[in-house]
């Protein structure tokens, strides 16, 4: 196998990184109420929607992270060790209550949407 | 232990046993064995019998964290890639999440109210359906604890994908668009992840409804809090 796919890929994805980057900068110096990487991803959407950067120069790398969008999660949700404590006693309690209002969240809101959906009249396809 | 070996065992190990979790979860497709579940039960579980801190651990490991900035940026691809489908179901898609946001804020409330936790733990627990940077901004501006705020985030998060394949054949959310909506509501991040499992339209939903999400919390908890309060 060549080494050119994964140097494609990498890249690009310093390219998104670059993206990322300028996206935290905007939030910090405009103190914008949205984090860095989501004011990034309306970047990039922008960015293609405009036609200023053409989507190939972005694909291998944007598959790539969304492939292993898992994985970069890993490092913050071992966090939740640091607060075994809080599972004790009546925090205990709040993990249904979470996981029910979580689950209360998840059918409302595609139940409404196939609502809409069904009244409005769109083709399902 | 100098920091270069910290940081090569903390990620080398991190990525190793994502790999392990992710065979092992394409030899047995079951909810209770998503790569994120046993990926951080497994590093949990190691920290703990070497004594080592989660400090320790994020300093070597936190690459991979910076990596999560512009993996949220890739999402724009997939939503372009759709944005004509986007486009389409605007009016079902705003109306869904806004209502989902609502439900999430009124019953994450009513069950903390019930319970009769402490105003700050009930204020973190309000945007548990907001992807983490923003979950912790809305908790800092209402009057919770954003740490906090990040471990109901992770039970919104991981317990969402974990419940997710029951609940929709159990409430009959059968299309890919409503199964990516469901996930970018309920479980923001780590629901879009999950959602890449049901194709690229119900990734491309699923972001959109991250995102949303994320917008109205950010006006409407604050909101909440004060008229609550």
């Amino acid at each position: 196998m060549s080494v050119k796919p994964f140097l494609k890929i990498a890249v690009q994805v310093v390219l998104l990184y670059g993206i990322y980057r300028v996206g935290v900068w905007l939030q910090v110096n405009l103190s914008l109420p949205l984090p860095g990487s989501i004011i990034g991803f309306l970047l990039l959407f922008s960015l293609l929607s405009l036609k200023l950067i053409p989507v190939f120069i972005i694909e291998k790398g944007s598959r790539f992270l969304l492939k292993h969008l898992t994985l970069f999660f890993v490092p913050v949700t071992v966090g939740v060790m640091q607060y075994d404590y809080f599972f004790q006693g009546k925090g205990l309690l709040l993990i249904p209550a979470v996981l029910v209002s979580t689950v209360l969240v998840m059918i409302i809101s595609a139940k409404i949407f196939e609502y809409v959906m069904s009244k409005t009249k769109y083709s399902n396809d | 232990m100098t920091n270069t070996v910290l940081t090569m065992l903390a990620s080398v190990g991190t990525i190793l046993i994502y790999i392990g979790a992710r065979y092992g979860y394409r030899r047995v497709t079951y909810p209770f064995m998503m790569p994120i579940l046993t990926t951080t039960l497994v590093i949990i579980i190691i920290l703990i019998a070497f004594g080592m801190p989660y400090q320790r651990y994020m300093d070597g490991a936190q690459w991979i964290d910076e990596l999560l900035g512009p993996a949220v940026v890739a999402l724009a691809f997939p939503l372009y890639q759709q944005r004509a489908m986007i486009k389409c179901y605007s009016l079902p898609l705003l109306i869904g999440i806004f209502v989902g946001v609502c439900v999430g804020i009124m019953t994450g409330f009513g069950f903390a109210w019930l319970l009769g936790v402490p105003e700050s733990i009930r204020t973190s627990l309000l945007p548990k359906s907001v992807t983490t940077p923003v979950a912790m901004e809305i908790a800092q501006v209402s009057g919770g604890t954003p740490a906090i705020a990040v471990v109901f985030v992770m039970v919104a998060g991981i317990g969402g994908v974990i419940l997710a394949p029951y609940l929709f054949k159990w409430v009959k959310i059968r299309s890919d668009l409503g199964k990516g909506i469901s996930l970018g509501a309920g479980s923001h991040a780590i629901g879009t992840a999950k959602s890449l499992e049901y194709g690229e339209r119900a990734a491309a939903v699923s972001s959109v409804a991250m995102t949303l999400s994320a917008l109205f919390a950010s006006v409407l908890v604050p909101l909440f809090v004060y008229f609550t309060s």
